[in-house]
């Protein structure tokens, strides 16, 4: 097992007080309906509400991964990934997307899910552009705040998803856009 | 009142309103033959577990995101409430559904209230309620006590919002599987704490008459 | 008591926690804090510049005969600045406990903002009980 798996595990295992996973996926239901409900069904509105609520969280969410981990900075972007998927994902949804299409610059990578707490029996309603609605957007915006805390600027946004469609995977695409240089902590350079 | 006939779908829709599906759905037979995978799926398997931690965020990006919108402390209470409400009327589906032939409608207001007390909130909580009892002065009231509740338990109201208690959301839910149940309450949540228990919260059901 | 004070600062190096436990230390007019977070967060930020050792972390632990102060930069920004006793040990641990209790009482309080001074009364009262329990 990679060390970085181990260190997801761990923290799963030892340092994560857990609840059961239908408390958060109706929670979030109940969110995503009210947010239909408060847009009148334009789900690109929807969608964009999502990310914004996701990049808020991932804000906030990236500092107990850091005193939970003590994960030292990335040293490169595959790093991160590495970082995304076994460390961040597991600890906090008990899953672990795969990492895949690398771009040939090292700068792009897919997350491709198999399970999906957030969608569980979830269907779409029937209206016509309800095929519009990425309904677990909010991953998106928790990683690209996440990762902003960390002076990476990332763009991350859903290819496919299995809520739409199940004969498609779930999948992320996430785009490095920039180190941001000047907001590294003094001493991290 | 929220419909008791029984449902055959997911229980949680996008949309808000839960909908009645029979066989006769006007979706072409690909889209039913694909759409029926969820069916399928049996509420038995064994569940899963998330961090406490992305509940916690999710309710504080709930409450930030309905604070915006709310005109003062009621309001922002009366919208946590409702977000509750409409998630209590899955979780009561839920159960229901996963007791199958064992599932009793109850009938009596100590019936419900138990069932609230103890497998509502074991479901979401992952534990019972702490205490349930009636109040001596108001026949119609009682109170459902938790001393550490889940929902709030990272939430710190500044002291100019004292008055608000987020556990609207839990009293939202049990609003919900009141009045699916034929009990029509109002619920709110205030917390009493105690050197003991600094975050003890009490949920308030004031049933108009009861029988 | 082994540890004195605590003082968190935001990115930008603005003092938005400062705490003194137990009577020892007098206390001080609120400018004066800010005047002490903002020197050591420059103090810090020059440390990593001049030290003789290439890719320095900057100054992480000052040792006076009556204190020791510790200073502790999480890779968001976020620094912890820890004032104890010079016989305290174990401070590796404590200023993890610091950073988890942040992470819990103040990330996840939907009424505080971010950078912004911290006014939780869950993160007071658990830091307060987990210092009152350590040397």
């Amino acid at each position: 097992m990679s060390k970085v798996r181990s260190v997801g595990e761990e923290v799963w295992k030892h340092k994560t007080d857990k609840i059961n996973s239908e408390l958060l996926t109706l929670t979030y239901g109940s969110i995503v309906a009210q947010l239909v409900a408060d847009f009148d069904h334009d789900y690109a509105k929807v969608n964009k509400q999502l990310d914004k609520m996701g990049y808020n969280i991932g804000l906030r969410l990236i500092e107990e991964l850091l005193a939970k981990t003590g994960l030292p900075r990335c040293q490169n972007f595959r790093d991160t990934a590495e970082a995304v998927a076994k460390v961040g994902f597991k600890m906090f949804m008990n899953i672990t997307p795969t990492i895949s299409n690398w771009s040939v610059d090292s700068k792009q990578f897919s997350l491709v899910f198999t399970e999906n707490p957030l969608a569980e029996f979830v269907e779409l309603p029937d209206k016509p552009n309800a095929r519009d609605l990425w309904y677990s957007n909010i991953y998106a915006g928790v990683i690209r705040g996440a990762l902003e805390m960390v002076q990476l600027q990332v763009e991350a946004e859903f290819v496919s998803d299995a809520v739409q469609d199940p004969s498609l995977p779930t999948e992320i695409r996430v785009r490095l856009v920039k180190v941001l240089e000047d907001e590294i902590p003094p001493g991290e350079d | 009142m929220a419909d008791r006939t029984p449902i055959v779908h997911s229980s949680t829709v996008p949309g808000g309103v839960t909908q009645l599906r029979s066989a006769s759905s006007q979706a072409s037979l690909v889209e039913s033959a694909r759409k029926g995978a969820i069916y399928e799926r049996s509420l038995q398997r064994k569940r899963g577990e998330v961090s406490e931690s992305v509940m916690a965020l999710v309710i504080c990006e709930a409450v930030q995101y309905l604070q915006k919108q709310a005109k003062g402390i009621a309001d922002l209470e009366d919208r946590l409430n409702r977000l509750g409400y409409h998630m209590g009327q899955r979780v009561l589906e839920l159960i229901t559904l996963r007791e199958g032939k064992s599932a009793k409608r109850e009938t009596k207001v100590l019936g419900i209230l138990q069932f609230i007390h103890t497998m509502v909130w074991r479901t979401l909580f992952g534990r019972p309620a702490d205490a349930l009892e009636r109040s001596t002065e108001d026949t119609n009231q009682y109170m459902i006590i938790d001393n550490d509740p889940l929902i709030t338990r990272f939430i710190s109201v500044p002291k100019d919002m004292a008055q608000l208690n987020c556990a609207a959301f839990a009293a939202g839910i049990i609003e919900a599987v009141l009045d699916a149940s034929l009990f029509t309450a109002k619920v709110t949540a205030h917390t009493m704490g105690t050197p003991q228990t600094p975050d003890k919260t009490v949920y308030l059901v004031q049933f108009e008459s009861l029988r | 008591m082994g540890v004195k004070s605590i003082y968190i600062l935001n990115k930008a190096g603005g003092l938005i926690f400062q705490r003194d436990f137990g009577d020892s230390l007098s206390k001080l007019d609120s400018n004066d804090y800010l005047v002490i977070a903002g020197t050591l967060h420059s103090v810090h930020a020059i440390t990593t510049r001049i030290s003789p050792v290439a890719g320095s972390s900057g100054l992480t632990v000052m040792e006076t005969p009556s204190f020791s102060l510790h200073i502790f930069q999480s890779q968001t920004g976020i620094k912890f600045m820890i004032l104890t006793d010079r016989q305290q040990y174990g401070i590796d641990s404590i200023a993890s406990r610091i950073h988890h209790l942040y992470s819990d009482y103040v990330m996840k309080n939907p009424f505080y903002t971010l950078e912004m001074p911290i006014r939780c009364e869950k993160f007071d009262r658990y830091l307060g009980a987990y210092i009152s329990t350590v040397a």
